[in-house]
């Protein structure tokens, strides 16, 4: 969670809190059971809103039937995981699956050898996944490079951290995995700190498939963009990518960047959280 | 400051004023059935507030409506810039400007040796690092445009029928009617086999951005970023990367130019014949 976002919840909160303790001032009999009924509704909804708003959201405007037109001659559909533009009676569907690749451009903990192994096999393994699609697709990588100085510090913090985890563990006696697990993440930080002081640039990378189905209808297109997106699943499950589909103002955001990239790095992180 | 931040602090600000009433304005004054209206509203604000960290640019439209098929924008989402290499759209009272770069890579891994493949999936992670702006770096796999084949095809048809027809209506000998159904069948089996399965392109580029006051001073800027990240990729990969303009650009932006119209009807059009069969 981002401070932006921390400083708007706990505003939110604040006001709830304020709702609870003006219950009094709406009387004792009915009026103050609905306050109590509508405190409790806005407090989930707000933390709801907070860890799952992309569900959240996409469940409301798939109840109320709400499309949203993000442009001229373009839809989005009511379960939010669609683009749906028509052109003399075609539809076009396009749908987005995050990707993140981050065994072959992060490595984090994996022996050096088993590292290559992997940069070997990716070229061939893209290869294959390219002849076997039978429809177009996107796979987009969206990169920008990081303060060098400013990731060094973040993880010399977070290393500081876990050494004090570890001497805290140490002193309780803890048991032999939490002390490994711990261990593990030390020298994943530790990794990480040897290879930018070895040269090597920081990156945010957000990456993400999109591809595009069409139809008759307005249905038919969204089932084989179903279809699409389930085999685009399969096929880059042998790349170690954890795909899922982008649903809701992530979708919108992808959308938008087929005409225009977020110009600076706050602008990005802002906009993907939860699903990317 | 951004605009969602603006929506926040006024949605809280009119929120903590409603709830203050409710608290501090005595019963006498404000009616109870009056207060808790005031506290539904305020709690609607309050979660409103709360929504506009992302939600931002739904709440107005959303509220302007009232519909089911919200508008969040009538207008197309970009332009072309006169020069024909730079996408250009409007954000608030800024102009964003998008240049497409065409990576010309050919080469594949089944010609490749071990070596070879570690150092192309390394010169790909150096690729990726290249910049400290946003770059978008694509694959992209589309359907090749067959449409002016397939009607240069639909019309020698249509010119073989009325052939035929011509022939049948003079009585012409049955070797000439022949040779020009022979033709006929010629020139509607070279439709169906074209017709029956796509035929893929892939295209690798990358996308850079840039903002101005001016749409001449966002296009110079995305220019300048985009030559900049050319001579990275020259060096990376030794190809000649060149920027994407005109009609090619489209491709990578309208999904009706990613399986084009004619190429995409000949197989709806196939799909449906071999359902009804």
């Amino acid at each position: 969670m981002d401070e932006t976002k921390l400083v708007f919840l706990l505003f939110s909160l604040i006001i709830v809190l304020f709702g609870f303790l003006a219950l009094h001032e709406l009387g004792k009999g009915i009026l103050y059971y609905i306050g109590v009924l509508l405190l409790l509704i806005t407090t989930l909804f707000i933390l709801a809103m907070n860890w799952i708003d992309a569900k959240l959201f996409s469940a409301i405007t798939s109840i109320l039937g709400i499309t949203f037109q993000p442009a001229k001659d373009y839809t989005i559909n009511k379960h939010q995981n669609a683009v749906i533009k028509e052109v003399n009676g075609i539809f076009y569907a396009t749908g987005y699956i995050t990707a993140n690749l981050f065994a072959y451009t992060f490595r984090e903990e994996s022996a050096p050898e088993d590292d290559e192994e992997k940069m070997i096999s990716a070229p061939e393994l893209w290869e294959r996944i390219v002849m076997n699609i039978n429809f177009p697709f996107k796979f987009h990588v969206l990169a920008s490079g990081l303060d060098v100085q400013g990731i060094r510090d973040e993880l010399e913090g977070k290393r500081s951290y876990q050494e004090f985890q570890l001497s805290r563990a140490m002193q309780n006696n803890s048991n032999e995995v939490t002390l490994t697990d711990i261990r593990r993440r030390m020298n994943m930080i530790q990794a990480k700190i040897n290879r930018i002081s070895q040269g090597e640039k920081p990156i945010a990378t957000v990456m993400y498939i999109e591809t595009t189905a069409i139809g008759v209808s307005e249905k038919a297109a969204l089932d084989a963009l179903d279809a699409q997106v389930n085999q685009l699943r399969l096929s880059f499950s042998s790349m170690d990518v954890e795909t899922s589909r982008i649903i809701g103002r992530e979708l919108y955001s992808l959308f938008n960047f087929n005409f225009s990239l977020p110009t600076g790095m706050k602008e990005l992180s802002t906009m993907f959280d939860n699903q990317s | 400051m951004a605009s969602y931040v603006g929506m926040f602090v006024g949605l809280i600000l009119a929120s903590a004023v409603l709830m203050g009433i409710v608290m501090f304005v005595p019963s006498l004054l404000l009616p109870s059935y009056i207060k808790i209206i005031l506290f539904f509203i305020s709690l609607v604000l309050d979660a409103m507030a709360f929504t506009s960290r992302y939600y931002s640019y739904l709440i107005g439209p959303l509220l302007k409506h009232r519909k089911k098929h919200v508008i969040l924008s009538n207008e197309n989402p970009y332009w072309l810039a006169q020069s024909g290499d730079t996408i250009l759209r409007k954000s608030g009272e800024n102009f964003i400007a998008t240049v497409y770069i065409s990576i010309p890579l050919y080469r594949s891994a089944t010609e490749m040796e071990d070596d070879e493949k570690l150092d192309f999936s390394q010169q790909i992670s150096r690729l990726v690092g290249l910049s400290k702006d946003p770059v978008r770096y694509t694959s992209e796999l589309y359907v090749m445009n067959k449409d002016s084949y397939i009607q240069k095809l639909k019309e020698r048809i249509t010119m073989t029928e009325n052939e035929e027809a011509d022939l049948q209506s003079k009585d012409a000998p049955k070797n000439e009617l022949d040779r020009v159904r022979g033709k006929l069948a010629m020139w509607r089996n070279m439709l169906d086999s074209i017709g029956k399965g796509f035929s893929f392109e892939l295209s690798t580029y990358m996308t850079v951005s840039a903002t101005g006051v001016k749409e001449y001073e966002a296009s110079s800027l995305a220019q300048q970023k985009a030559k900049e990240l050319m001579s990275g990729v020259g060096s990376i990969f030794g190809v000649p990367p060149s920027i994407i303009t005109g009609a090619d650009l489209l491709r990578f932006v309208e999904p009706e130019y990613l399986l084009p119209i004619s190429t995409v009807t000949e197989q709806i059009s196939k799909n449906i014949q071999e359902q009804v069969i």
